[in-house]
């Protein structure tokens, strides 16, 4: 029965070597999860932290603005790795949305009154103004398009569970791996925004900026982080044992290629909890408040290995019989690479142009 | 075909429609508006006018909350709304333009990044820095629209991909370059419509029409432009499309009833642009909103007929608008609809009523809903069992008419603007048992 609802492979031939696909997905979805975090981690930690306290309001602030630039950013990068997916998992991807397709649909509305309610918050809060309902409401539109997103992650891989879901939308909730992989969005969302925002405060200290306002706001983040870690330890493991015996049994027989990513993974968080535990005073720790961050970005690209091979467990048996045929546009995987190196380039040069070319005192500027 | 169905009742087509339409007339004002910017402020820049500065600087806000917000988010959603309604045309197109899209994405990055840095950078850099931004934005907001019309081009005029598959083939197919043009045209027409109200708001008489006058400059070019690019398109359309709508045989009323819209459209459009040409000082804003409604009635006008005029296939001479492949009509009518369609039988019975349902989801219902857009019910009332068979016959017979990777001349079927009835005699008596009972539960109902 299940077979008979998984769609034929698509009769064109792929364009491209798989592992190629499989690389620019990673890559992609990396840099947009990076993105992602900071935008839905950035809001909660925004709308947590009471403006009247000290520190408060420039938390905010600083939150804000990096997100009117973050959310665009989250969206620019989410289109390639959605792209690279539909090549290899279109057939699963299309049959899983469509059975949720109004919250799907919906996802884009959400994003878009919440990035509306991001300006709507910098506006009020350049303008003195509060801005604590709107970041709390666009807190809430990103809380639910991680719902969405984890839904639909959940119910891509798992055909056994498409007539259940289409018979009725509620069944879609009903995986016992999805509150313990909310949450581990969620929780790694508020680590990288804490230790962002504990990185940016010390450099601003660094640079002459007000010490207690920043101490305020790196404490702030390094004490989410730190919290947002322990829980994050303890999901891992709830995540990792509610997945589907063979699937948990094939992530464990799968020797180096799947345990070296999750043990460094699993260690890199460990070393992350000591790490944030020892900051006592982030202004004076500037070195390992960095540290923080950098290895939070290390332990969540492992993650995303790690992620991407218990999907492919997942879907081992629903994709044995595949017979992929591979015909290489090799004319259009050039332009692509011409482009992509071109864009990045020139993006690069008006950012560090932009940053440089600052108008001296009397002078003229734009 | 074999996907998940969505029973919307609005029609997916209608979807479809809504967000394309809605996300086009931001999409190409994002690229015109770039343009104006950018002029604009080269102008006041080597003019020293601080009115033309003004205009730029209130249009680059503008262009942010519109442009990346709602005109990505909304492009976004063309994509999804299209995977949830022709799942089956989307892997197609996925799988024969990937590195297309790509290529469109990297200019993205590059469109946004800079979008978002023109504005924050405003009184903090030197302005050959600013208008140096501001540059290469419509560079890569151009060169995303190049990109994107090879393959919105390609489904209504495949050209030579139906005989090699090659990506080349279908990218540079027979309307690419005259829909470019026509988009081009319709960048700058939007651009100058909508940065009207932001010259406008100038509160020095002198300095407003001097504004106002540019950008009526901007509309009567981007007019002029896109009246030629449609001619040119309507040229490069297929034999059988131009029968449908554009002259001699107007198949479909509705078709060609849209395109004399458009024109006039345009030509009120038109009308308004010169009037602020030569009339600046007497532009008001409600002339200008009047100006920008016939702008969006034009491009809603073509869009809908672009869409319409690819009937009955999704990608021309290739596949249908319910997912059949040209390639695959012999199979399914050995092997039947059903032995694909997994999901169209979902949730039914297996009595002849059951399976002709199954026949209705698998192979009208990307079209045709029970009582809304297209209603089906409405149509069988007014038709007895013999001539609803009739029709069946007819439309499974029309198969026959098709060649896979030829151009079939669908203008000389009875049915043009619909796919062929595909599958089993069997299923063809359970459609019709179907369409019967509807019938029958219609008469019900009035009694």
């Amino acid at each position: 029965m299940t077979e008979n609802l998984i769609p034929a492979l698509d009769p064109a031939p792929l364009p491209g070597p798989p592992w190629l696909f499989h690389l620019l997905w990673l890559v992609t979805f990396t840099v947009h999860l990076l993105f992602v975090n900071t935008v839905l981690g950035g809001t909660l930690l925004a709308a947590l932290y009471p403006a009247s306290r000290k520190g408060g309001r420039e938390t905010r602030t600083l939150l804000v603005e990096v997100n009117s630039w973050t959310i665009s950013l989250a969206v620019t990068f989410g289109i390639a790795p959605l792209l690279f997916m539909q090549v290899i998992l279109g057939r699963f991807f299309y049959s899983a949305t469509i059975l949720v397709a109004w919250a799907w649909l919906g996802l884009l509305g959400l994003l878009m009154v919440g990035y509306y309610l991001n300006y709507v918050a910098k506006f009020r809060l350049r303008a003195g103004r509060d801005a604590g309902l709107a970041i709390w409401l666009a807190a809430v539109c990103f809380l639910g398009i991680a719902v969405i997103q984890v839904v639909i992650s959940l119910l891509h891989m798992q055909p056994d569970r498409w007539a259940a879901v289409a018979a009725s939308g509620w069944a879609a909730l009903a995986d016992p791996t999805f509150v313990p992989r909310l949450l581990h969005f969620v929780l790694a969302a508020l680590s990288m925004a804490g230790a962002l925002l504990a990185w940016v405060a010390v450099r601003r200290a660094g640079r002459g900026g007000d010490a207690e306002t920043n101490r305020a706001m790196a404490g702030f983040g390094i004490r989410a982080a730190l919290i947002a870690t322990v829980l994050q330890l303890a999901d891992g493991f709830w995540l990792l044992l509610a997945l589907p015996e063979g699937v948990l049994r094939a992530f464990m027989r799968g020797g180096a290629a799947t345990m070296v990513p999750l043990t460094l993974g699993i260690l890199a968080g460990l070393g992350l909890l000591v790490l944030l535990a020892q900051i006592h005073d982030p202004l004076a720790q500037p070195t390992r408040v960095r540290r923080v961050a950098e290895l939070l970005v290390g332990t969540i690209v492992l993650m995303i290995v790690t992620r991407h091979q218990v999907r492919d467990l997942y879907l081992a048996a629903h994709r044995a019989g595949e017979q992929v045929v591979v015909a290489t546009q090799w004319g259009a995987l050039a332009l692509f690479l011409v482009v992509f190196l071109l864009c990045v380039g020139l993006t690069i040069y008006a950012v560090v142009r932009a940053l440089r070319d600052r108008p001296a005192p009397g002078e003229q500027a734009a | 075909m074999d996907y998940p169905i969505w029973d919307l009742a609005m029609g997916g087509g209608i979807l479809i429609g809504l967000v394309a339409i809605t996300h086009v007339w931001v999409s190409h004002f994002a690229i015109g508006g770039g343009l104006a910017i950018a002029i604009t402020e080269t102008l006041a820049v080597r003019r020293g006018d601080p009115a033309m500065r003004n205009l730029a600087k209130r249009s680059s806000l503008m262009l942010i909350l519109i442009s990346t917000v709602f005109g990505a988010i909304s492009g976004v959603g063309i994509w999804v709304t299209i995977g949830l309604v022709q799942p089956a045309a989307t892997s197609a197109l996925i799988h024969t333009y990937v590195w297309g899209w790509a290529s469109e994405w990297g200019f993205f990055i590059l469109e946004i990044v800079t979008a978002l840095l023109y504005y924050a950078t405003w009184e903090k850099v030197r302005p050959r820095t600013h208008l140096l931004i501001i540059w290469l934005y419509f560079f890569a907001a151009f060169m995303s629209l190049v990109i994107i019309q090879g393959i919105l081009a390609f489904m209504l005029t495949p050209g030579r991909w139906l005989e090699t598959g090659s990506f080349w083939h279908g990218f540079f197919n027979p309307s690419y370059l005259p829909g470019l043009v026509l988009r081009t045209g319709i960048c700058l027409l939007l651009a100058g419509a909508y940065m009207t109200f932001a010259a406008l708001r100038e509160t020095d008489a002198a300095a407003r029409a001097r504004l106002v006058r540019l950008l009526a400059a901007f509309q009567v070019i981007g007019a002029l432009l896109a009246y030629g690019g449609y001619r040119w398109w309507e040229v490069a359309l297929p034999g059988s499309v131009k029968a449908l709508f554009a002259g001699e045989k107007p198949i479909l009323a509705a078709l060609a009833g849209t395109r004399s819209f458009l024109l006039w459209s345009l030509l009120a459009f038109l009308v308004i642009a010169l009037f602020a040409l030569l009339v600046p000082k007497a532009q008001r804003w409600p002339i200008a909103a009047v100006g920008l409604l016939a702008a969006f009635a034009f491009f809603g006008g073509y869009e809908r007929l672009r869409e319409g005029a690819r009937k009955p296939y999704v990608i021309r001479d290739h596949m249908f608008s319910n997912g059949v492949l040209v390639s695959e009509i012999d199979a399914l009518n050995e092997r039947g609809i059903l032995a694909k369609a997994g999901w169209a039988a979902f949730g039914t019975t297996a009595d002849p009523v059951g399976r002709g349902r199954a026949v209705f989801r698998a192979q009208c219902a990307s079209c045709h809903t029970l009582d809304g857009y297209l209603a089906i019910r409405p149509l069988v009332a007014q038709a007895d069992a013999d001539m609803v068979a009739g029709i069946l016959a007819v439309m499974k017979d029309q198969g026959a008419a098709y060649t896979p990777g030829k151009p079939t001349p669908t203008e000389k079927l009875d049915y043009p603007h619909m796919p062929p009835l595909v599958g089993t005699d069997e299923e063809v008596e359970a459609l019709h048992s179907y369409l019967m009972s509807l019938k029958a539960a219609q008469v019900a109902a009035v009694r």
